[in-house]
Parts: structure tokens; C-alpha cells; sequence
């Protein structure tokens, strides 16, 4: 078997390029993979060992896309940037896939326009795991690629994202849901009520499902919406989260019998939130391009970047593109 | 002469053009050539958001970029292209420019 390439973005996210590169340290001495560190060689490479750890080598590329920069006019203008020429590495045969904790929209941008589009797919998705206590993962797809849909692209979402749960959550025939604001059918906005009907030819289409049912066991292993909205509850559900764990550490400390509770099972709360840490997800997959992207949060950490890199390399093994490529070749 | 930037296909006329733009919109949009004219409007008609209008300057640029050197487009021009026709005659003028500085 032929050794897996990703293309990382050196310069992308706010902990880069030090926390980058000692997650593909890492990455490349258990994972197994060979990566090609795309960013400022003088930046780089003085935070790689010497001399350089088999199976990295890096590519210079002399520009950055900022996080506030508009990604689309941004992938255009420096066409030196690093996240560009992680794309383009993938599209040259380079490397077999792309991670990057930069500006998200570029790293979307660069795919589309540089790995091209997988035909019939009219826009890429964004596929997020959503931790399920004991139960695994919930995909959410689109988490925030393409804001503005029609009622047929929440079908190819839907397509893609079933084809992507099989691969990502082990799941042979994944279900999905329409995310909206009830379960019947004809809860929702325009967009919603017009997508449902088409929806229910996907297999595993179950119905609406709400904004309670992520991250809970016995629903749906999909949930399908634009990426605006996609977007809005993944960012919801941190916040809820943090603001949850806030409330637990304040109760611990409130008194001496709370915090002597807290000695005790403060330790067993830790592991269990371990499971809704974003760092260990390993980042969302841009489905609909012609290649393995991997977008990762952008305060990812070296551990963040570990993940990302599993991810992609598992992506790249069962030939995601290729799979997604068939599963709406055969829907159209 | 601006003939001899074009090199092999020769210089780009505006139905050649028109039929580039067309047969790249509809890859694009996924959609069939047909629906596509000189006065069809990009967001209103075919639906195309800034993205797709990006996507389908870069295949251009791609494919003039080979026949005339210095073919490119101004990002900030795309804002003045409503209709497929006012963007194949943007391209027609482009090629122009890119043949006289050649």
C-alpha cells in the first residue's frame, strides 16, 4: 500500500505555525503518513528537528490568508498563499489530502477552485462529528460551507453526508434527518417545507428532526441542514457546553462540602467531557470537492492537528471523493 | 498582430467565446447549455452566486491563459458583469489588452 500524503497548512489558525507542525510531528511518527508542511520556509523549518524526521518535507509558500480576509477573492489574490498551495498540492498529485486550521471559507475556496468539483454536486458541505455520549458520533452536515441553499443542494448534502457517515461513524446504512423547527413534515421555513418531499427519496430519511435532538442517542446519525444554520447550532452547542462546565465548577466551589464533592468526582467529570472536546474530533471533512480536505477549529491544537491528519489519512484510504462521486452519480 | 499570441487555435472570435463561456456556466451550475444565452443574468436567471462567477473566471483564465499570454481578469470588474453576454464581451476586450501588451 502506497504511503498517504497529506498537505498541511503551516501558517493556518491562531496557534500556527508552533502548534502545526507538533502535530505532524506527531502524526507522522504514529500515524504513519508523509507530510508535505506547506507555509513560510523560514518559519517552519527552524521548528523542525534536525536533520528533518523522515516522511516530512516542506513547500514554501510565501503568502497567508488571514482569518478576516473574504475567502473567495482572498484564494484568488495570493495565489502563493499556504492554504492555496495545500490545494493545489493535492490537485498536482503532491499529496493525497489537505488539512488546515486557517480561515475556513479559503480553505473551501481552495478546494473548489483549485481540486475542482465533484460533478452533479452543485456545492461543498462541511461534515462536523457531534459527540453522542456512549453512543459514538452524529454528523452535522453543512457546519458552515455553503450559507445560502436550494431544496436540492440539502439533497446532495444529504447524499454526501450519508455516504461520509458510513466511512466516519461505521454506520453501514445511516439515517438522516431534515434539522427544522418540528418534526412533521410541515414544520419550517420555505426552504425546509420544499426540501422535505425530496428528501424522503434519499434512503434513510427519517424525517425533521429538532435542535434537541444533536448529540443524543436514538435519533438520527445525519442531520442535514444549510450552512448557515449548521453553522449557528455547532457554535451554540460550544457555547452551551462551556457555559454548562462553567456552572458545574461554580457549584463545586461554592461551599467545603461541594468542593469536597468535587475531589471526588471532579476527576471522573473531566474524562467524561474529554468526549466533547472539538480538539479531538479531528475537524470537519469538505465533502463535494475533488480530493480530502480537512478543516480544522482554529485554535487547534498540536493534539487538534494529530486527529485532523488521522482523519484525513482514513479519509484518503476508503477514497471519500471517489465514494461521494459514485453516491450522487447513482442518485442523479 | 495580435495573431501571434494565439498560439495553435488562433485568435478567439465572440461566438467562440460565447460558446466557451456557456459550455464552462453550465459545468459550473450543472445545468444544460441550452438555457443559457448572451441575456441570460447570472443571478437572477441562472442563479450563479460570486462564487460561481469566481469558479468560472478561473476556468477561463485557465483555458485563455493557454491561448493568449497575459489573459486575467480584474476581480474588481466582476461587480459590472450582469449578463452572460456583458461577459463575454469583458473577455473579447480582455483578450485585446492581453495581445496588445504582448
Amino acid at each position: 500500500m502506497t504511503v498517504c500524503t497529506v498537505a498541511v497548512d503551516a501558517m493556518g489558525g491562531d496557534r500556527a505555525p508552533g502548534e502545526i507542525v507538533n502535530g505532524v510531528l506527531r502524526g507522522v511518527e504514529e500515524l504513519g503518513i508523509e507530510v508535505l508542511l506547506v507555509g513560510r520556509e523560514e518559519e517552519v523549518t527552524p521548528l523542525l528537528p534536525s536533520p528533518l524526521p523522515s516522511g516530512i518535507s516542506v513547500l514554501d509558500a510565501r503568502d497567508v490568508i488571514a482569518m478576516d480576509d473574504e475567502p473567495a477573492s482572498a484564494v484568488r489574490k495570493k495565489k502563493d498563499a499556504s492554504i492555496v498551495r495545500c490545494a493545489q498540492a493535492v490537485r498536482d498529485g503532491l499529496a493525497d489530502a489537505m488539512v488546515s486550521a486557517g480561515n475556513t471559507g479559503a480553505a473551501m475556496a481552495a478546494a473548489l477552485l483549485r481540486m475542482g468539483r465533484i460533478k452533479g454536486v452543485a456545492r461543498p458541505a462541511i461534515a462536523v462529528p457531534l459527540p453522542v455520549p456512549g453512543h459514538g458520533y452524529q454528523l452535522l452536515v453543512d457546519a458552515g460551507a455553503t450559507t445560502d441553499v436550494s431544496p436540492e443542494w440539502l439533497v446532495q448534502f444529504a447524499i454526501m453526508g450519508r455516504e461520509y457517515a458510513r466511512v466516519r461513524l461505521g454506520v453501514d446504512e445511516p439515517t438522516l434527518g431534515l434539522l427544522s423547527i418540528g418534526e412533521e413534515p410541515g414544520k419550517g421555513d420555505e426552504l425546509r417545507k420544499l426540501a422535505y418531499p425530496l428528501l424522503q427519496a434519499v434512503p434513510g430519511f427519517v424525517g425533521n428532526v429538532e435542535g434537541r435532538d444533536f448529540m443524543r442517542a436514538a435519533t438520527v446519525d445525519v442531520v442535514v441542514t444549510d450552512g448557515f444554520t449548521g453553522n449557528v447550532a455547532l457554535k451554540s452547542l460550544e457555547g452551551a457546553l462551556r457555559s454548562l462546565a462553567s456552572l458545574v465548577f461554580k457549584v463545586f466551589e461554592s461551599s467545603p462540602e461541594a468542593r469536597a464533592a468535587g475531589d471526588v468526582v471532579m476527576p471522573m467529570l473531566l474524562d467524561a467531557a474529554e468526549a466533547y472536546d472539538p480538539e479531538l474530533t479531528g475537524g470537519g471533512v469538505l465533502l463535494g470537492v475533488a480530493g480530502v480536505c480537512v478543516i480544522s477549529h482554529g485554535s487547534s491544537s498540536a493534539n487538534a492537528i494529530f486527529k485532523a491528519l488521522s482523519v484525513a489519512a482514513d479519509a484518503v484510504r476508503a477514497d471519500v471523493p471517489e465514494r461521494v462521486r459514485e453516491a450522487i452519480a447513482n442518485a442523479r | 498582430m495580435p495573431a501571434e499570441t494565439h498560439v495553435e487555435r488562433g485568435p478567439l472570435g465572440p461566438e467562440e467565446a460565447f460558446a466557451l463561456v456557456r459550455e464552462r456556466l453550465a459545468e459550473i451550475l450543472d445545468i444544460d447549455e441550452t438555457r443559457i444565452t448572451r441575456e441570460s443574468r447570472f443571478s437572477e436567471d441562472l442563479e450563479a452566486d460570486s462564487l460561481a462567477l469566481i469558479e468560472l473566471v478561473e476556468a477561463l483564465e485557465e483555458e485563455l491563459g493557454e491561448r493568449t499570454v497575459g489573459f486575467s481578469v480584474d476581480d474588481e470588474d466582476l461587480a459590472d458583469l450582469v449578463s452572460v453576454g456583458d461577459a463575454v464581451d469583458y473577455v473579447m476586450a480582455r483578450l485585446q489588452v492581453a495581445s496588445a501588451d504582448s
